[in-house]
């Protein structure tokens, strides 16, 4: 199967996004409340996948976690995108002495650990998703800068552009009307493997305390979580764990795929 | 239109997607897999003693750091107090042979054992014990508590080496037992160094080395004046992670579990071949801190109806696997005036709501919840915020660093609620002290305590239960639950105390084969 990559990574990227949006309506438990009487259950009826130590239903809190993953990664992704982008269409566009210095400047970022980054923020403003997601948008912004320098610099070498230019079209123009465009496959390319990228450092910081607070669920703390019931009851790090490898793979699968399918070349070859 | 060549994008991705993968899947296998456990015996065969403990010393300075993993260590084993508390909770001699109190029980004249000497080989004598006293009362950065427990102390004197006398500005009962605590801890006065990273005690221990981040090592006093201590070195290991420590004691590599911190995970040490449990009573309520310089928080009716809107029966099975003590009060079942106050303000989320209206807080209240990264704070952070929301109580959760908490919190009283572990053994007293982190100037409690403290040993437990009445009904704080005193030891270990009746981890009843 040709696409099948691809239809996989848009399964498992669906199956997040359904979680998420039926978590905004609708989840079987309240998935904050703590039931005493409730704790550690199997995973059976009502309680699909069991409960947690607080007696909270695990079904319910992995959907919420889910909505939790998706805003993190949208914002970042957006954050790392809005800033990355331009200034590496800028680095490619302008050349010379801009180019090197936004380069050098996406290096210096790059080469700040992003964990590092989000425990100062942490220090400073307080654990909380903003911070999380602030972290991990810079963390991911020379990336974006760096795929966008890139593209830029082949269209700018395109007959198409050229021509643009000579006959007087404005940098801006030549920005918004050629190289975003060609460019766009690229950075939605970009865009995914990023969102696997945010997904996966989301819930490292939630496990380590600097993420979204509680109560409020997310994959990560849900994995902190079961940390202590890994002897007594395994299966509750299994699900939290199993959501972040699933919805990772997910999101890399549509990346791939998407870069495939959008190239007209690659298709014909496969 | 697309013009690109993606070959290379190709492969950075693929990079990318395996490594993403990779973590994707570490993640599941280091959440899904338990730490193998060897059935190899402990290594105790070496005179050493590993120790695996929580909270890590922040300093070896108990004067001015009020963590209480700092005494944990020290005292007992490294430095010594005039007399110290047993594990019956009684006064036993230790670097005094004997005392006795004057008529109107404000002057005590203890006669010091002569044999005792420093870890420097100087002996302990009154004018030692006149030094470290005066030491503290002549500086003003010690910690809160001391300064509270040294305003009893009138002053010193050494008329004889042998003899101390201390004269009290009023009677105390509680003085005595802050003196088997850091307030007593005997300091060698030749000493000139750093408090914080060395030690200058007289017990059978002394401070080797302290690694930041991972233990502290006590090596053993060659010329200690008592009982020789029965190991050459005892490490401390501090593990954040309950489940590192379970782990680590399953594998062999310690001797003992001070504190088990995660009760769930008590069937894993059932093998009495190999394990010993010890489940004792211990000094350290847990207390969900009310700031009452909250406005809020100032209000009776409000205390009253956040006590009334936790389960706290339901919390501790739920946070602690029910084990500890329902107390509902500032005393533990060791304590002569104990009594079960949980009924007190008893669970009744309807009443609370009520109580809140009537406040003025019936449209919803928002309080800061700031807990310490320890277990227990954490777990019942979470449960607590949940049974507030159904009163319309917002608690946000904030999780702090230990290091920060004790500034932050502890110091500069910047929160609404916190949740820590009060280990201080007969700390009522904590409450008559406005300056101390609940903020609690209630001008009645401070009489009823102070009257109890000042009575003699047969009135004052009926008054010291009147105390702690008082707090209950004022809802001063909100008391979770009692720790249980939770110790795993190798069948090797023996002598661990069953009641963790002091701030001490003492080794010095605790041996090995």
């Amino acid at each position: 199967m040709k696409r099948f990559g691809l239809v996989t990574g848009i399964c498992l990227v669906g199956l997040v996004i359904l979680g998420a949006a039926v978590s905004l309506v609708w989840t079987p438990f309240d998935p904050i409340r703590v039931v005493p009487g409730q704790r550690l259950q199997p995973p059976g009826w009502p309680h699909l996948l069991g409960t947690d130590g607080f007696g909270i239903d695990t079904f319910s809190r992995l959907l919420v976690g889910a909505r939790m993953c998706l805003v993190v990664g949208i914002i970042s992704v957006s954050l790392a995108a809005v800033v990355g982008v331009p200034l590496g269409m800028l680095a490619g566009q302008a050349g010379g002495w801009v180019s090197e210095a936004v380069m050098r400047l996406a290096d210096v970022v790059y080469a700040f650990p992003a964990l590092l980054l989000a425990i100062l923020l942490a220090a400073g403003f307080g654990a909380s998703t903003v911070t999380a997601m602030v972290a991990i948008g810079v963390a991911t912004m020379p990336a974006f800068a760096r795929v966008a320098r890139a593209g830029t610099l082949q269209v700018m070498a395109s007959e198409f552009v050229v021509a643009a230019r000579s006959s007087g079209t404005s940098p801006w123009g030549v920005a918004g009307r050629h190289v975003l465009p060609n460019i766009a496959p690229l950075i939605g390319v970009q865009a995914s493997v990023g969102f696997a990228m945010a997904i996966l450092a989301e819930a490292a910081l939630s496990y380590l305390g600097l993420g979204t607070p509680r109560p409020t669920p997310t994959w990560g703390t849900m994995l902190r979580d079961a940390q202590q019931f890994l002897f007594v009851d395994p299966l509750q790090a299994l699900w939290p764990g199993l959501a972040i490898a699933l919805a990772v793979l997910g999101f890399n699968l549509l990346g791939d795929g998407l870069r495939d399918y959008l190239d007209p070349r690659l298709r014909e070859v496969s | 239109m697309n013009h690109l060549n993606t070959r290379s994008g190709r492969r950075w991705l693929q990079g990318r997607w395996r490594l993403g993968a990779l973590l994707g899947t570490l993640l599941v296998l280091t959440a899904a897999c338990s730490p193998a456990a060897p059935a190899t015996s402990p290594t105790t065969g070496a005179h050493t003693l590993e120790v695996g403990a929580t909270l890590e010393p922040p300093s070896m300075d108990p004067f001015h750091n009020a963590a209480a993993s700092i005494p944990q260590v020290l005292l007992y084993n490294v430095y010594e107090t005039l007399v110290k508390v047993d594990s019956e909770g009684a006064l036993k001699p230790l670097l005094a042979q004997a005392w006795e109190l004057s008529e109107d029980r404000t002057i005590y004249t203890f006669h010091l054992n002569p044999a005792a000497k420093f870890a420097s080989g100087q002996a302990v004598d009154s004018a030692a014990v006149k030094a470290s006293i005066d030491r503290m009362k002549a500086d003003s950065t010690i910690t809160e508590t001391l300064r509270a427990q040294l305003a009893v102390i009138d002053s010193v004197e050494a008329p004889e080496p042998a003899k101390v006398v201390f004269t009290l500005t009023r009677p105390s009962l509680m003085w005595l037992y802050d003196m088997s605590s850091t307030l007593g801890m005997v300091v060698d006065p030749a000493f000139t160094g750093e408090l914080g990273t060395l030690t200058a005690g007289s017990g059978p221990y002394a401070l080797k080395t302290q690694n930041k981040g991972q233990s502290v090592v006590l090596s053993k006093n060659a010329s200690y004046w008592g009982t020789p201590g029965r190991f050459d070195e005892v490490t401390f290991r501090y593990f954040s992670d309950p489940n590192a420590m379970n782990a680590s004691m399953l594998a062999g590599d310690l001797d003992v579990i001070a504190s088990l911190q995660a009760p769930d995970a008590l069937p894993q040490f059932a093998d009495t071949t190999r394990f010993t449990t010890i489940s004792g009573t211990t000094n350290g309520e847990v207390v969900l801190g009310l700031n009452h310089d909250n406005k809020a928080l100032a209000k009776k009716a409000v205390r009253q109806a956040l006590t009334m809107a936790i389960d706290r029966k339901a919390l501790m099975d739920t946070v602690w696997n029910g084990q500890g003590t329902l107390i509902g009060s500032m005393a533990v079942p060791t304590d002569p005036w104990y009594e079960d106050l949980s009924a007190t303000n008893a669970y009744d989320p309807v009443k609370a709501k009520e109580l809140l209206k009537d406040a003025g807080y019936g449209s919803g209240l928002t309080l800061k919840l700031r807990v310490p990264v320890i277990p227990y704070a954490v777990k019942s952070a979470q449960f607590v915020a949940s049974q507030l929301r159904d009163v319309g109580v917002t608690a946000k959760i904030e999780e702090l660093e230990f290091s920060r908490w004790i500034p932050e919190v502890f110091t500069n009283g910047d929160y609404d609620l916190t949740i820590v572990g009060h280990v201080e053994a007969r700390d009522l007293g904590k409450f008559a002290n406005p300056k101390y982190y609940w903020h609690y100037g209630n001008a009645e409690f401070a009489k009823l305590y102070t009257a109890a403290d000042e009575a003699g040993e047969e009135s004052a437990i009926p008054l010291m239960k009147q105390a702690v009445r008082f707090l209950a009904d004022d809802a001063a704080a909100i008391w979770l639950f009692a720790l249980p005193n939770l110790v795993i030891t190798s069948t090797d270990v023996t002598g661990v105390s069953l009641n963790a009746t002091t701030l001490s981890f003492d080794l010095t009843t605790i041996a090995s084969r």
